[in-house]
């Protein structure tokens, strides 16, 4: 999921410290469905109340808003709204993975391999109206702005942290650079281990800070550039050009070829190859030529409202105790957490400079 | 080469307005004086101090840098007899400084300079409002704010000087007119401070004669104090805090 241009950016792990009082976006349809894959228990089965209904979304959301005032930060959480056309095929192939993996996990259950089980049972998480409708209540009463995308969220995140509304989006994949994305941050939504893909092992991992102008002097390359880059390994709307990873589109970008540049080199030999066809190609072009507009202008909104406002604590108690069997004490202890987002800002001397 | 002597309550003071900020500085040695900059590890609240040579019973050096701990300084110092002088010489080759005072010797081992934080960059500020106090009223105004809040504000107003701190259930205010203050420069000023930062730096400016406070709109705040009798001067610097809406 995302573009493949990991490689490519100067990351830096952050001092939590830094983030106190910094407002940052997140991709919360990206985040709720982390927590509908990964809040679990053993077999795979998410997390439910009596009545068995699921609760994973509402557990990490209580939760992680919880660290969110232990850090400081403000969030906002920006919804994708209507997704792109372009995006339909990844769209498509999402559901059909889905769809496998449903089918597996069955088998798993099945053959009683937990294993197994659980992986898929991951795999096969969706996240659908009533958890994005139950996620945006418990927001709304934690007390944090809503924004609902027109298309989406990333770009959305992007545009407000351009205009200057936000300090940071936070995301799990780099998309958010594509749209222009100035700070990115990853892994503020996970716990402090996560699991290894495909293996049955657990590392540590860190908030991880990407600075877009700090990766773009690196490399000496210009924004246009990360795009055409992007749009060469393949984003969530087109699927890339075959065989170029991300070393090699920037040395192609590098010289100074945009991605129909790379597109006509690669391809040309591709054909000579009888690896693709013209008409693959040329419907390639157009589909990158799209999305490379969409990068650019993506559709945004400027009618936002940012405002935070202390938790409603006998609300969420209604909410999720009294209906979703949560303990009282873990939303009483959250709720304090959250309030220490109303703290008074302490920036540092650096900004006298 | 470092070599000199100095009156161990000058001293205590000396390493006492540093140790507000940090627990490790690295001095400038040079044939003037000693001189540091330092900021503290959250980068809210910077020193600058200045020691002449001047300010010693006798001082020889060049120029050279060293790394030194305030907490093992502090706790040695705290057994010299007041009012007593206490030799210091670098022994550049074992990187040691070595204190002789009361008949005792200490080989206080040095740390490597470039160990510890590069020296800051000092903002310059230009600051509309000046108020100049006797250091014992500072350290009250604090103190009165720390009962009710955890943060202060400092500001000029009518041509005075107040304080007021804002706590859940209480509320104290510090009103000086121009008379009760040494001197006064009126000018647009109100910053948030936190009182944590400012129970520190009262230690060390609360025993200052006079204390020049420069302050902004929500700006840092500038507190200049001398020592040694005008043989040094110890600038601290704290960020405002500001309102989060």
């Amino acid at each position: 999921m995302g573009v493949d241009i990991g490689s490519l950016l100067i990351k830096e792990e952050v001092d939590t410290n830094k983030l106190k009082g910094k407002i940052v976006a997140f991709d919360a349809y990206n985040i709720i469905y982390q927590f509908v894959t990964a809040v679990r228990v053993r077999g795979g089965n998410p997390l439910t109340d009596s009545n068995g209904n699921i609760t994973s979304h509402l557990s990490g959301l209580l939760y992680r808003s919880g660290y969110f005032g232990d850090l400081g930060i403000k969030p906002v959480f920006v919804f994708d709204g209507k997704p792109p056309e372009l995006k339909q095929e990844t769209i498509d192939m999402r559901r059909k993975a889905r769809e496998d993996a449903h089918e597996k996990w069955l088998l798993a259950v099945e053959k009683k391999d937990i294993k197994a089980a659980e992986k898929y049972a991951a795999a096969s998480a969706r996240v659908d109206m009533k958890i994005i409708e139950e996620s945006k209540e418990l927001i709304q009463l934690m007390g944090f702005p809503i924004i609902d995308a027109p298309s989406e969220g990333e770009a959305q995140a992007a545009f407000m942290q351009k205009k200057g509304d936000v300090d940071i989006v936070a995301s799990q994949d780099y998309d958010a650079f594509l749209f222009g994305a100035q700070n990115v941050v990853r892994n503020l939504t996970v716990s402090g281990k996560r699991k290894v893909q495909g293996k049955n092992e657990y590392r540590d991992i860190m908030p991880e800070w990407v600075n877009l102008k700090k990766t773009l002097d690196f490399h000496n390359i210009n924004e246009e550039q990360l795009i055409d880059i992007g749009l060469s390994v393949g984003t969530d709307f087109n699927s890339g050009i075959p065989g170029i990873g991300p070393k090699r589109a920037l040395k192609f970008v590098k010289e100074r070829k945009n991605v129909f540049d790379i597109l006509d080199e690669v391809g040309k030999k591709a054909i000579k190859e009888n690896k693709v066809s013209e008409e693959e190609i040329e419907e390639e072009r157009e589909i990158i030529k799209k999305a490379r507009q969409f990068f650019i202008h993506p559709p945004v909104t400027e009618v936002y409202e940012l405002k935070w406002e202390k938790p409603k604590k006998d609300e969420m108690i209604e909410l999720l105790c009294r209906k979703r069997d949560f303990s009282e004490k873990r939303v009483i202890l959250a709720c304090e957490k959250i309030n220490k987002i109303f703290e008074k800002k302490q920036p540092t001397l650096d900004q006298w400079f | 080469m470092f070599k000199a002597s100095i009156n161990i309550d000058l001293l205590k003071d000396s390493i006492a307005a540093l140790s507000v900020i940090v627990d490790e500085v690295r001095l400038k040695i040079s044939s003037d004086g000693i001189s540091v900059k330092a900021v503290d590890p959250a980068n809210v609240a910077m020193v600058v101090f200045d020691l002449k040579s001047s300010a010693f019973e006798n001082y020889e050096a060049s120029d050279v840098e060293i790394g030194l701990d305030l907490i093992k300084i502090t706790d040695i110092l705290g057994i010299v007899e007041r009012g007593s002088i206490v030799d210091l010489e670098l022994d550049s080759e074992s990187q040691k400084l070595n204190l002789f005072f009361d008949g005792l010797l200490y080989k206080l081992s040095l740390l490597d300079p470039s160990t510890i934080r590069a020296d800051p960059r000092v903002p310059q500020l230009d600051l509309p409002a000046k108020v100049v106090l006797n250091g014992q009223d500072l350290r009250r105004a604090v103190k009165a704010a720390e009962k009710v809040s955890d943060h202060v504000t400092l500001g000029v107003e009518n041509n005075a000087f107040y304080m007021q701190a804002k706590g859940d259930t209480d509320f104290v205010r510090l009103d000086m007119t121009a008379n009760e203050l040494i001197d006064l420069d009126a000018g647009d000023a109100c910053s948030l401070f936190s009182i944590e930062y400012l129970l520190d730096i009262i230690k060390s400016a609360g025993k200052a004669n006079e204390v020049t406070l420069s302050i902004g709109r929500d700006f840092p705040i500038l507190i200049y104090f001398e020592i040694a009798n005008a043989g040094g001067s110890v600038t601290f610097l704290l960020a405002p805090r500001i309102e989060s809406d």
